[in-house]
């Protein structure tokens, strides 16, 4: 079973660690706050996160359109000339609200209250991989980032139900169009291999026979919403796994959820996602014994994770590539920053390699390793320049490569002045500012939470060296040094 | 300073040592030594290591949006054609002609010159089974070169890279642009994306200010130098140049080497565009600029197989006519630029251009003088080694023939492929394609 973490371990380095992975980092100051607490009262900080009250807006569009069946009507009864111009309108909006809603979820990472719930958002949002380019509805797509954010550490099945019932997944994996004279696989496979069980633990029949039980699930344009259509729904007897009835789709994901598999499969990806590495064979069986045991729900899984030893073991620590995601939000909140404007996140994220809710396929991020090539670790030292100086990299805000028009030079040049830079009075005390050993202490301890390697000690102090009297403009140079190094890309 | 971190990567280990003096830098002792092994190595994993100047290249450019195939290369004498085409339909002006039946867009005066020079094939008829009108799923499906109902994780060129590339310099792959094709998504990431070679490389702070930016460059350097020992190390086979030497497997050792990489490449890259000119003039486009760059990045030497560009626009729904004439006529006339700026470095029996596009369009014309989302159309392939011509049989316009008013496809596009990686590659593609497609007679 899980050996909790010795009581002597817990301090600055392991709270740090805690912070960074339940989370998405934190100051010298917030972690020594975690450092002081028991363990136990620290894990629960994170896990138990509906103590903490959350009254962030949402969107102010974020609600299904009431006008929309009207103007799907209006669209069907225009010329074509007419319905081009409402498309093209319709889109605009929808980039806006688009560009609007990555900021809005990574402000919510910066800077909300419960940094767990968004971490676990992340997860489901890289699990159930749902992309705006297919779905090309941003209130379906916040509406889907909501459900994982209510469901975050709730229910496998109340959570698999939901998503079922999901518009943006119905309209994403075609499952708003299956029907008993055709069922359309795309979903019930997923599910499978992807959401649930993995290859190799289910039977094409058993994709075949899912697909019949989920017809009928389907989505209604015109409201914005999940509808059971009965008269879509295939009401024979089918065969999962083995067993016989006249399934429909929650009782398929009934069983689903029952295959001992389910468990395995779905706790094993958890610890990938917060310890950086696969489990080993004892860990993984023991992760899924603790699920089962507090009836496939997830918190109780997270907190036993949390405080057990496994997760602060030496080759986890420090040793996850941060992906880009983690990369922007977690330095913001080091450097006590604001978060860049909308279009720049934008911008930012994807020359680092990842667009919110749009990942490359059904199969999400890769994550790990893959973050890092030699174009996205030249687009990390570069953005922290933008980050720490308010120098605009060359990439930031130039996205869309494809669609030059959507960009606008013009609206890049305004943005820029809003950029800002680190206010370097701010996380340095004026005895860091004027001791150059102070300072090189404090940057490792404030971006590494541990030191640099000696040759790179000394070339920060000969770089400080050059300088008599050290200046901010000096100091967020120095920062941005220590942030263009391999050892700053890993949490 | 430079010389020694060039040296400390395992790419410049390869190519330093396979090409022996054909590059300026010196050779530290325990790299010479080594020399043999790693020659024997490489030849022992059929590993293609790259030298920079003997093997083929290709260039994959993509029209992205879905090119109306019907009016690029035209069924000029077809009746079917011009009644789908009442207002888009080309009049015979406008068509440079092939033979009596087939001919190229007007604006296409690019390729129809490099037809007559022989060399251009034309492959008739490209598509797949099944196929999807969704510009995201078709583009992911050429790009993966999957089956319309299988999601693959991978590119066909990272498969390409993971399969007869292991261990090769990361520029074995370069994409103009800012972001990685997913065609080259490999298990092993390889590849490198610039859209300006200007801004591939670490852009010190203190603009204006040159001591400050020398010396943030110069600590920059040696923050992201190996640990000594570590190149030591090094001095081996090509096993042990491929990472994992200090501490296996660790995410910091990969990010160590990729930093030195990118710092090598960054180095290069901008040496060889400083350096070079461009030896024909090319049109002021994104695709124009995008074949600059790969036309010096070539004649400067990079160890690259595989260049990507792209085009965009082709989604023609509305008033086709006017942007569709302004595409063709920058494709034609780029690639042309860049065919005779091949030529004159002496590289164009070396590379082979080939282009592709997620469908073609609908045989009818919409209301608003354009074309929607379609299936079948044509490629084209340019090098000095095509066999040049048209390939295939124009799929048939007839009503009847049609499925859902598109074309039905001739050759699938990952025959297209398997010729382009067994012939022009000189690699096995069923392992690559996960299936055995039969070859065109290109190259």
């Amino acid at each position: 079973m899980f050996k909790p973490l010795a009581k002597d371990r817990w301090g600055f380095a392991t709270a740090a660690h805690l912070f960074n992975r339940a989370g998405f980092s934190g100051t010298p100051a917030q972690i020594e706050r975690l450092a002081s607490l028991e363990l136990e009262e620290a894990v629960a900080h994170f896990v138990d996160y509906e103590a903490l009250a959350d009254d962030t807006p949402n969107p102010e569009w974020a609600k299904a359109d009431p006008d929309r069946a009207e103007k799907l009507r209006a669209a069907r009864n225009a010329g074509e000339q007419e319905r081009r111009v409402m498309q093209r309108e319709f889109q605009q909006a929808e980039r806006q609200h688009l560009i609007q809603l990555r900021h809005w979820w990574l402000d919510r990472m910066a800077n909300g209250p419960r940094p767990l719930q968004e971490k676990m958002v992340l997860f489901w949002h890289g699990h159930f991989a749902t992309s705006m380019t297919k779905v090309r509805d941003a209130y379906l797509m916040w509406r889907q980032n909501d459900v994982f954010r209510r469901l975050a550490t709730g229910n496998w099945l109340e959570l698999l139900l939901e998503v079922a019932k999901d518009p943006a997944m119905l309209v994403w994996l075609d499952q708003a169009q299956s029907r008993k004279e055709h069922p359309n696989e795309n979903f019930a496979r997923e599910v499978l291999e992807l959401f649930t069980l993995g290859e190799g633990h289910y039977t094409e029949k058993d994709v075949t026979e899912a697909a019949r039980a989920l017809t009928g699930w389907s989505y209604a344009r015109p409201r914005q919403e999940f509808i059971e259509r009965p008269f879509w729904h295939d009401r024979g007897q089918k065969v999962i796994f083995g067993q016989t009835g006249n399934f429909d789709g929650e009782d398929f994901l009934k069983l689903v959820v029952a295959q001992p598999q389910a468990a395995r499969f779905i706790t094993a990806k958890l610890w990938k996602f917060f310890a950086g590495n696969d489990p080993s064979e004892d860990l993984a069986n023991a992760l899924a014994a603790e699920f089962r045991r507090s009836g496939n729900n997830f918190k109780p899984l997270l907190r036993a994770m949390f405080s057990s030893e496994a997760f602060y073991a030496p080759e986890i620590v420090r040793n996850q590539v941060k992906s880009p995601v983690q990369w922007l939000v977690a330095s913001v909140r080091v450097l006590e920053r604001d978060l860049p404007p909308p279009l720049l996140c934008v911008g930012l994220t994807r020359s680092l390699g990842q667009d919110l809710f749009a990942p490359p396929n059904v199969k999400g991020w890769d994550g790990g390793l893959s973050w890092i090539t030699t174009s996205t670790l030249l687009a990390r030292y570069n953005e922290a320049a933008t980050l720490v100086q308010g120098h605009l990299a060359p990439f930031a805000g130039a996205s869309l490569a494809n669609r030059p028009k959507a960009i606008l030079p013009a609206e890049r040049r305004r943005e820029n002045p809003r950029l800002g830079r680190v206010d370097v009075e701010k996380i340095f005390s004026e005895q860091e500012r004027s001791d150059k050993e102070a300072l090189i202490a404090a940057m490792e301890k404030r971006l590494l939470q541990s030191p640099l390697k000696p040759d790179q000690q000394q070339t920060l102090r000969d770089y400080l060296a050059a300088h008599a009297e050290l200046d901010d403009t000096h100091i967020r140079n120095a920062l941005r040094l220590v942030m263009s190094t391999p050892e700053y890309q890993l949490t | 300073m430079k010389g020694e971190l060039t040296l400390k990567t395992r790419r410049e280990f390869l190519r330093t040592s396979l090409l022996g003096g054909a590059v300026t830098w010196t050779l530290p002792t325990f790299l010479a030594n080594t020399f043999a092994a790693l020659q024997a190595e490489a030849a022992d994993k059929a590993t293609q290591t790259t030298t920079g100047r003997d093997t083929n290249i290709l260039v994959v450019l993509q029209m992205a949006g879905g090119n109306d195939g019907l009016n690029t290369v035209v069924p000029c004498g077809n009746d079917f054609y011009h009644r789908a085409r009442p207002k888009l339909a080309l009049p015979e002006d406008k068509i440079l002609k092939l033979n009596h039946d087939v001919g190229l867009h007007g604006s296409l005066t690019g390729f129809k010159a490099l037809y007559d020079a022989g060399q251009l094939a034309v492959i008739q008829g490209v598509g797949y089974p099944n196929p999807n009108r969704s510009h995201f799923r078709s583009t992911e499906i050429w790009q993966t070169a999957s089956d319309s109902q299988k999601v693959e994780s991978y590119g066909w060129l990272g498969r390409y890279f993971d399969n007869a590339c292991p261990g090769s310099d990361p520029a074995v792959a370069v994409s103009v642009g800012r972001q990685m094709p997913q065609a080259f998504a490999a298990k092993t990431p390889t590849g490198v994306s610039l859209e300006n070679p200007q801004n591939y490389r670490f852009i010190p702070p203190g603009r204006g200010q040159a001591a400050e930016m020398t010396s943030a460059e110069e600590s920059f350097r040696r923050l992201n130098e190996l640990e000594p020992e570590m190149a030591e190390n090094s001095g081996g086979t090509i096993g042990a140049l491929r990472g994992a030497i200090t501490h296996p497997g660790s995410a910091l050792d990969f990010i160590e080497r990729t930093a030195l990489d990118a710092q090598v490449s960054s180095d290069e890259i901008r040496a060889i565009v400083k350096r070079l000119e461009n030896q024909a003039t090319y049109p002021a486009s994104q695709l124009g600029n995008s074949l600059k760059l790969v036309a010096k990045l070539i004649g400067g030497a990079m160890p690259t197989r595989i260049y990507y560009v792209s085009q965009g626009g082709y989604d023609t729904h509305t008033n086709q006519v006017n942007a569709h004439d302004r595409l063709l006529r920058d494709l034609g006339d780029s690639v042309k630029a860049f065919v005779e700026d091949m030529k004159s470095q002496g590289n164009l029996s070396r590379v082979l251009l080939m282009t592709f596009s997620e469908f073609g369009r609908r045989v009818a014309e919409n209301a608003s003088g354009g074309t929607d989302h379609g299936a079948a159309a044509p490629m084209f392939v340019v090098g000095d080694c095509v066999k040049a011509g048209l390939l295939g049989r124009y799929p048939s316009l007839a009503p009847e023939d049609l499925f859902q008013g598109d074309l039905k496809y001739q050759v699938d596009f990952r025959s297209v492929y398997a010729t382009v990686l067994e012939t022009w590659l000189k690699t096995r593609s069923e392992p690559i394609l996960g299936q055995k497609f039969p070859q065109l007679g290109l190259v």
